[in-house]
């Protein structure tokens, strides 16, 4: 497939035969989020430059590509994280369920519910473990029994065998890797539909690296992750499709196991075999 | 680290280069013990095989290393992939080439080599397969690669031909029987360098393209 039709996925034809270890491409499901030509910019910086990705449901995409390249501009669209950024200007769409999240109709708060962010360091309330849990659902008007979601997202986010005997002590008190997964927790009892993962583990030792990892490959059976990492591994490891970026472009996306093998862009092969520039 | 590793798989690469060189020449000189008794020459093509399983686990030890070390990954992984078969390769052809050159070792063959126009045929284009399959992986030339898939083709016919011949010669008399089944085997290793040969020329389509063209062009779908 060359780089031309991988970025059109619409475009490629339904594959009919999968070999083994596949999974189905994104072509052949209704994406869930769909970036349709945006282009972000920093004041006079093109931070992303008429980008086109379709996000499958309840898989894991990633998003690889070296520093600068937009991949968490990219990110934070799918949930207006960029609103914050002094002189943000956006063009295009960001399709979430047939909605233009950029649409002046769109609340962002409840865009934010239901596409949560996890973040490159764990940024824990300073409360109980408890509290950071149960807190924004509360916040957000949850009327169901409390101890249950507080009970279920931790469970959820594997985190609930290693606290439930402390959940009143302060959620500072935590490994970074635990924090990480509380924090997953947080975002996971608002009930979202996607999670956003800006490097969720730079900043864990290898082995709350691997804790995380797996909570990612068990999340997708009933969340969508979009995942932006560094690490390379990572993306090929824990991701169903991985998207390469340069200088704001989105170079190749297609199924992980292809881009790490076989990528159909030179520039895709350089980066991943660390022949770039 | 990146320059670190590219410099390591380009050593990787020569050191299986100087292998395959190893390789060819010695059936080179197995074939020439096939039409003309030396047994100085037999007894080298013999020894050398030691120095090539050798070669062999330090090239793979070497393949394994790197994966382990470096996580190779697109090109990168595949060159490593297709280093490691075709080392494989390599060594079984090397094992052919002995295994020829001890059944040419015995008198009789030598005479019954060079009244058999199939064998006499043969021999050149197995080593002629095998240069263009070396060539192809030594420069990754596709297009060499894929004539060495298409060369292969008269060689199961040859083959067939010895076959027959030996199963006739044999119906009419089992005279000189030792040297006849001699003969089979020599040819039988003969065809087995031209599948190997193949093999590495696959390797090479694989590493360019990504494609696997094993088991006569069938292709995985992307």
């Amino acid at each position: 497939m060359s780089a031309g039709a991988a970025l059109r996925e619409s475009a490629v034809p339904q594959r009919t035969t999968l070999a083994p270890g596949q999974t189905p491409d994104a072509d052949v499901v209704e994406p869930i989020v769909r970036v349709d030509q945006l282009t972000i910019r920093y004041g006079d910086f093109e931070a992303i430059k008429r980008v086109c990705l379709d996000i499958p449901p309840r898989r894991v995409t990633a998003i690889i590509g070296p520093s600068g390249c937009g991949k968490s501009s990219l990110l934070r669209a799918m949930n207006r994280m960029n609103d914050f950024v002094p002189g943000v200007r956006v063009e295009g769409a960001v399709i979430f369920n047939g909605q233009n999240v950029y649409a002046a109709e769109c609340d962002p708060v409840e865009l934010r519910r239901r596409v949560g962010m996890v973040f490159q360091r764990p940024n824990p309330f300073p409360k109980s473990i408890f509290r950071n849990v149960a807190w924004a659902a509360q916040m957000n008007g949850y009327r169901g029994d409390i101890n249950e979601l507080v009970e279920q997202s931790l469970r959820r986010a594997a985190l609930w065998d290693e606290v439930k005997d402390k959940l009143s002590l302060s959620a500072l008190a935590l490994s970074g890797g635990q924090q990480q997964r509380l924090c997953i927790a947080r975002a996971i009892a608002l009930q979202p539909e996607v999670l956003l993962m800006d490097e969720p583990c730079s900043a864990l030792d290898p082995i709350a690296t691997a804790r995380i990892e797996d909570l990612i490959d068990q999340l997708k059976s009933q969340y969508t992750v979009v995942l932006v990492t560094h690490n390379m591994q990572q993306a090929a490891r824990v991701s169903d499709r991985t998207a390469f970026m340069y200088m704001g472009e989105l170079v190749e996306v297609d199924q992980t196991n292809l881009i790490f093998t076989r990528p159909g862009n030179p520039r895709t092969q350089d980066y991943i075999t660390g022949r770039f520039g | 680290m990146t320059a670190h590793f590219v410099n390591l798989l380009d050593d990787l690469r020569r050191r299986s280069l100087r292998m395959a060189s190893e390789v060819e020449d010695m059936v080179q000189e197995a074939c020439e013990v096939v039409f003309q008794l030396n047994e100085t020459l037999a007894q080298r093509v013999i020894a050398r095989d030691v120095e090539v399983d050798a070669e062999e686990v330090a090239v793979e030890s070497e393949v394994i290393r790197l994966m382990a070390l470096y996580q190779p990954v697109g090109v990168d992984l595949r060159l490593l992939c297709t280093v490691l078969k075709a080392n494989n390769d390599f060594e079984r052809i090397a094992d052919c080439a002995v295994n020829i050159a001890e059944r040419a070792s015995h008198l009789e063959v030598q005479s019954l080599a060079s009244e058999c126009d199939a064998l006499r045929r043969m021999a050149p284009i197995v080593r002629r397969i095998l240069r263009h399959a070396i060539q192809s992986y030594s420069a990754d030339d596709m297009q060499v690669a894929r004539r060495v898939l298409e060369e292969d083709e008269p060689i199961d016919a040859y083959y067939g031909q010895i076959v027959r011949e030996i199963v006739a010669n044999a119906t009419r008399s089992s005279e000189n029987m030792g040297g006849q089944l001699d003969l089979l085997s020599v040819a039988k290793n003969l065809e087995r360098i031209a599948d190997h040969a193949t093999n590495i020329a696959e390797e090479v389509i694989f590493v360019s393209t990504g494609q696997i063209v094993r088991h006569r062009g069938a292709s995985r779908p992307r």
